[in-house]
């Protein structure tokens, strides 16, 4: 038993070290943020629309003009809306969006807790 | 022509005989020494109906009957049978019509397995079912019948979407459907225990197969789906969190939860109120499913209807369906009378519990993000999207303690435990820290949080491999499903991690080469099949170990509808899955080009059919 829990330990050590890293570019995680506005439900990373292919060329003349992920983002809010963007920042919109699942979290553990283990 | 005038006069003979079968059920309910042969009878006379009405719509698409107006709008004589008869359940009408054959199928064999409950039980269970039969039933006729004639009769069909036209798509509806529908006997089921106040160990222990078989076919049904998405729509993607994979998601979310909870029940009669809505949540979120999937309020690629009458009906069948099972809820239920619902902090029941609590929230999650966008837009007509980074931040953070209680909760005793052998979890505990340091430390992402997301993922990982071997521990089921789990995760976080691609655009005889990849585009091949063109190119990609691998992916231009599809050429390793897909870029003689390199993608699937194993197991097992 010692001895097949140390092989599996050695195996995943060395197996780790010939992972190698990808490129992921910049470019890349801001297109999958991104909707491709004539497709069904897909990002523009994930699409090959003539619309997609021309927004991620556009995404890369932006990266070369030296703007951060942010400014691209609301570069591409101002010209299309809040739909394009798959990413819903917090603001007054979303403020329910957000918080509503946490709150759901926080009063069903009090529920739980109180009604079944500390219950006296 | 004749097929589709049998068609339709067997749905509303089915419809008939679900009438008189509630009629049959209150006379038998109010004098029940015996269950009446003829419910019986008339049950299997309805599945009957049912069969042939669908028998008759598979014929009418096989013989390319164009009288037929869903023939005609989905169907084309050129295409190969088998899409022919898929296509059958490739739409809306004929995938209503096999929710129907399904509803009827199960509640039959409900009334033929089910022994050793009161006879009051059955029949009110039957009623129950009945009453979403019959809504079924008047759906169908009244917004979309499948035998609808068409004149003059076309002479060619409309054709059926190329991207459904493919094997795993074809049985996905009908699988995902049986888990779908199968949820509808544990809703009339957990009505009439409710009515009938016998919500009970016993009863906890008869329904849990249903609970079993429904999970079973949904999980399949939602792999299926997802395998589908991986190579067909070409994005190399298995999960987007789009509004109708969402909306499969939430049952199957609701039906883990009372999976767990029921395993509490069959013990001790607790938790009651909590099963009993569960269930009633499960299939209403089926339901809701299919009201959003038909109502065509969601943007999406499985948007294949849109008809607001359609999704009108839903909605008030929908409602009265819930008016229902409330008004029976707050009217019948009764909590049980012992007040032993005391846990002690560290029980399998508060584990349960956890898992409920945690379940919960992610179902909260889906559902929020599901249809927040849509009243935000009736309301203040603001359009947003939520996308995959809203589910990822606000589900990955809760999945790591989700997954060390996972780890954790099988290894307690009920009522009162404590935590065995210590040192040895905290031992794993570090060295699962470590492994994944070392893993994540070469990226430059996120550290902490894939850092620890991976830790906790093979804790539960290890955990559950070493009680395989263990001989104490026999809940094998169990330990399958949660083991399936932990590499669930793993290989997505990993796919996650490790996955790289190359985007570039081609020639034909052109070369791509990096440090690491050589992609040679060395010809193409023009193929013509019985119902489309296909473009076939031929690349020949080395990596940096050598490696050579002759990958073919396809254009197809079909003929009716005029689509093009991309196909993808796959090759599949143990370890990784390599991924290649050509585009056409307008009015340009060269191809868009997309090369990735996905590991564990295999795994992915097979850790989700482990899963599943692990529900079947569960019921082939005897209770120990």
């Amino acid at each position: 038993m010692k001895k097949f829990k140390a092989f599996i330990i050695i195996f995943f050590l060395l197996f780790c070290n010939n992972l190698y890293a990808n490129e992921n570019s910049q470019r890349n995680e801001i297109t999958k943020n991104l909707r491709c506005l004539i497709c069904q439900g897909q990002s523009v990373y994930d699409s090959d629309s003539d619309f997609a292919n021309s927004m991620k060329i556009l995404v890369d003349k932006k990266l070369d003009q030296g703007l951060s992920e942010k400014e691209i983002y609301i570069y591409f809010k101002e010209k299309y809306g809040d739909w394009i963007l798959y990413d819903p920042g917090l603001n007054k919109n979303t403020y329910l969006l957000w918080l509503l699942p946490i709150l759901i979290f926080v009063f069903g553990g009090a529920i739980i807790a109180k009604s079944f283990i500390l219950k006296k | 022509m004749i097929y589709s005038v049998v068609g339709h006069y067997s749905l509303i003979l089915g419809l008939c005989v679900g009438l008189i079968l509630i009629f049959f059920s209150i006379q038998n309910f109010k004098n029940s020494n015996q269950l009446d042969t003829k419910i019986l009878s008339f049950s299997f006379l309805q599945l009957f109906f049912v069969l042939i009405s669908f028998l008759a719509l598979i014929i009418s698409f096989v013989i390319s009957d164009f009288s037929n107006e869903t023939v005609f709008n989905n169907s084309h004589t050129t295409k190969p049978l088998f899409y022919k008869i898929s296509g059958t359940w490739g739409n809306h009408e004929g995938s209503l019509l096999l929710w129907l054959l399904v509803l009827t199928l199960f509640i039959f064999i409900f009334l033929l397995r089910t022994k050793n409950q009161p006879i009051k039980y059955k029949i009110l269970t039957l009623g129950f079912q009945q009453v979403i039969i019959i809504g079924f039933f008047l759906f169908l006729i009244q917004t979309s019948n499948p035998f609808n004639y068409l004149f003059p009769v076309p002479d060619e069909g409309l054709g059926l979407n190329p991207i459904l036209q493919d094997p795993a798509l074809a049985i996905h509806p009908p699988i995902l459907y049986l888990g779908y529908v199968g949820s509808s006997i544990i809703f009339s089921s957990a009505l009439a225990a409710t009515t009938l106040k016998m919500v009970s160990t016993s009863w906890a222990i008869h329904i849990k197969k249903w609970v079993l078989i429904s999970w079973i076919f949904l999980t399949l049904g939602i792999l299926l789906g997802s395998i589908w998405a991986y190579y067909e729509l070409g994005w190399g993607g298995f999960w987007f969190w789009d509004p109708v994979e969402n909306v499969s998601l939430m049952p199957w979310l609701a039906l883990t939860t009372l999976l767990h909870c029921i395993l509490v029940l069959e013990r001790k009669e607790i938790l009651t109120s909590w099963v009993i809505i569960l269930s009633i949540a499960t299939f209403t979120l089926s339901m809701c499913g299919t009201f959003l999937v038909r109502s065509g309020i969601l943007n999406s690629v499985h948007t294949f209807a849109n008809d607001p009458e359609r999704g009108l009906f839903i909605l008030i069948f929908l409602f009265a369906l819930i008016f229902l099972s409330l008004f029976i809820f707050f009217f019948f239920h009764q909590t049980s009378k012992n007040n032993s619902s005391n846990f002690f902090w560290l029980s399998k029941e508060t584990s349960i519990l956890v898992n409920n609590w945690f379940m919960m929230y992610f179902l909260s999650v889906v559902l929020i993000g599901t249809v927040y966008p849509i009243f935000l837009d009736v309301i203040s007509s603001q359009k947003i999207s939520v996308g995959p980074p809203f589910y990822h931040k606000l589900i990955a953070p809760f999945l790591i303690p989700f997954l060390f209680a996972m780890a954790i909760g099988p290894r307690l005793k009920w009522i009162r435990s404590d935590l065995k052998d210590k040192i040895y979890l905290i031992f794993l505990l570090i060295i699962c820290i470590l492994i994944s340091f070392f893993i994540v430390k070469n990226f430059n992402t996120n550290i902490l949080i894939n850092t620890i997301l991976i830790s906790s993922a093979l804790y539960l990982f290890f955990i559950t491999l070493r009680d395989f071997f263990s001989k104490k521990y026999k809940n094998f089921a169990q330990n399958t499903a949660h083991f399936g789990f932990s590499l669930l995760i793993l290989s997505i976080l990993f796919n996650n991690l490790f996955s790289s691609e190359i985007i570039t655009n081609l020639k034909v005889g052109e070369t791509y080469d990096n440090s690491k990849t050589k992609i040679v585009f060395e010809s193409i091949n023009q193929n013509k099949e019985k119902n489309y063109k296909s473009i076939i190119a031929n690349f020949n990609i080395t990596n940096s170990e050598g490696i050579n691998n002759k990958l073919s992916p396809e254009l197809r231009i079909y003929n009716q509808p005029k689509i093009t599809t991309s196909e993808a050429d796959i090759k599949t390793t143990l370890m990784k899955d390599k991924f290649i897909v050509i585009n056409l870029v307008q009015n340009q003689d060269y191809f868009n080009v997309r090369y990735q390199v996905k590991p564990f993608m295999l795994w992915i699937w097979l850790s989700v059919i482990m899963i599943s194993l692990g529900g079947l197991v569960s019921i082939l097992q005897k209770r120990i």
